[in-house]
Formats: C-alpha cells, structure tokens, sequence
C-alpha cells in the first residue's frame, strides 16, 4: 500500500494567541468557549487572560512572540483587552460577543450557534484592528499541521 | 472570475470557503466558485500546502485561511 500523502494544511497559518475574558455571563463562557473551539480548529492557541493579568513572564513572552494577538471579550466591557494592555500586549484582533448579536445574560444559557457566530467571526478577521502582512509562506514539513484533522486531512 | 478553493474537506478549508463566499457577497462580484477536494487534482494544480485559493488559474493563498479582507483585496486585483 502506498503511503499516505503527508498532512500539510494549515502549515503557513499565522501564530495566534488567544485571550478569552472567561467571563461569568454567557457571553464570557461563550468567549471561552468559541477560543477553545479555534483552538481545536488550529486558528491559534488559547492562553489563559487571568493569568496574563498576573504578569508572568511565560504568557507575556508568548504574547509578544506571537504573529496575532487574538482578544475575545463577551461584552463592551472589555476586560481582557484592558488586561492585554495592561501588560503591553495590543489585541490585533479584538472580537467582542455582544457586538455580534448575542444578549448579556440574564439567563446563563448558550447555544453552540452563539460560539459558531464567534468562531466564524475569528475566522473571518472581522475583529482586526490593523493590518498585518501575511507571515513567510512555507515548505511542506512534518505534518504537524494543527487544523484538528487528527492527520487524516 | 473563476475562484478555486483547494483543501481535502478539513475544517480549514471549509472556513476558507465560507471566507470566500462572504467576500464574493460583500464585492457583489459574480464568480464561480469551484471546490477541489481530490488530493491528486490538488496535487494536479502544484498545490503542495492546503487550503489553497486560486484565483482565474493563479495560486494566491496557500496554506493557511485568509481572512475576508485579504480575499476581497485579492479579487479586487490588489493583490
């Protein structure tokens, strides 16, 4: 048998990182969600905002190493993109949950529509605040392409 | 205008096709928009990395997901 082509999408993807305010609404728990999803879909790499706000140096040096700071907050508030600042790290792409048509509380309740609406937004860049030029285009390499198709793809 | 969009049916090639449609909508272009999802006809084009667009017969993204800014400037011909 011959051998399986090697997994290559998604090899020239920028290096995003996420921030999710996680916050107590249903809109901060459908931010968190909808960063787990694009993480799972390998749009970047989740990290968590709280501790970002501490300053440790790990998230921060992640942060500032990134190709796109990627900031979801569930309503105008804006915490995480406040904290992201706070520690010098601008959001290039800041999505906010109640901008994209779903209502803060009072209820708890989601609908995985509501993460898809945040997810495909992401996708769709319609958070970006500045433009940024595409990263270095690749070769074909190991495989390790993190679009979540489990290699299969 | 032919677009193709290149990609074995992972997700991130469906996100780029959506990306596509929405830019298609937004320009109000009329494009036909083709899918190719057999790895030899990908292979075929010398397309290496997935999702890949093509845009009448130039290979304009590959690898990666553009984002529907990216793909508007792109079939406006700015890019």
């Amino acid at each position: 048998m011959a051998d399986q082509p090697t997994c290559t999408c998604g090899q020239n993807e920028k290096k995003r990182i996420i921030f999710p305010c996680a916050g107590q609404a249903n809109t901060g728990q459908i931010a968190n969600l909808a960063a787990v999803e694009l993480t799972e879909e390998g749009f970047g790499s989740t990290a968590c905002v709280a501790l970002l706000a501490t300053g440790a140096e790990g998230v921060v040096k992640n942060a500032k190493n990134a190709d796109e700071v990627v900031v979801i907050d569930g309503c105008p508030m804006s915490c995480a993109k406040k904290i992201a600042e706070a520690q010098g790290i601008p959001a290039d792409q800041h999505l906010v949950v109640t901008d994209l048509g779903v209502a803060k509380g009072p209820s708890k309740a989601y609908t995985d529509d509501d993460i898809e609406t945040v997810v495909e937004a992401a996708w769709e860049g319609r958070g970006k605040t500045e433009n940024k030029s595409a990263p270095e285009e690749k070769k074909p390499g190991n495989g390790n392409c993190g679009c979540g198709c489990g290699g299969k793809c | 205008m032919k677009i193709e969009i290149l990609g074995t049916g992972c997700m991130k090639c469906k996100r780029l096709a959506k990306n596509v449609e929405k830019a298609v909508a937004e320009l109000g272009v009329t494009a036909e928009i083709e899918k190719v999802e057999d790895i030899t006809a990908i292979v075929d084009r010398g397309v290496m990395l997935t999702p890949a667009l093509i845009v009448d017969g130039e290979l304009k993204v590959s690898g990666r997901v553009a984002d529907v800014a990216e793909i508007k400037e792109i079939l406006q011909g700015g890019n």
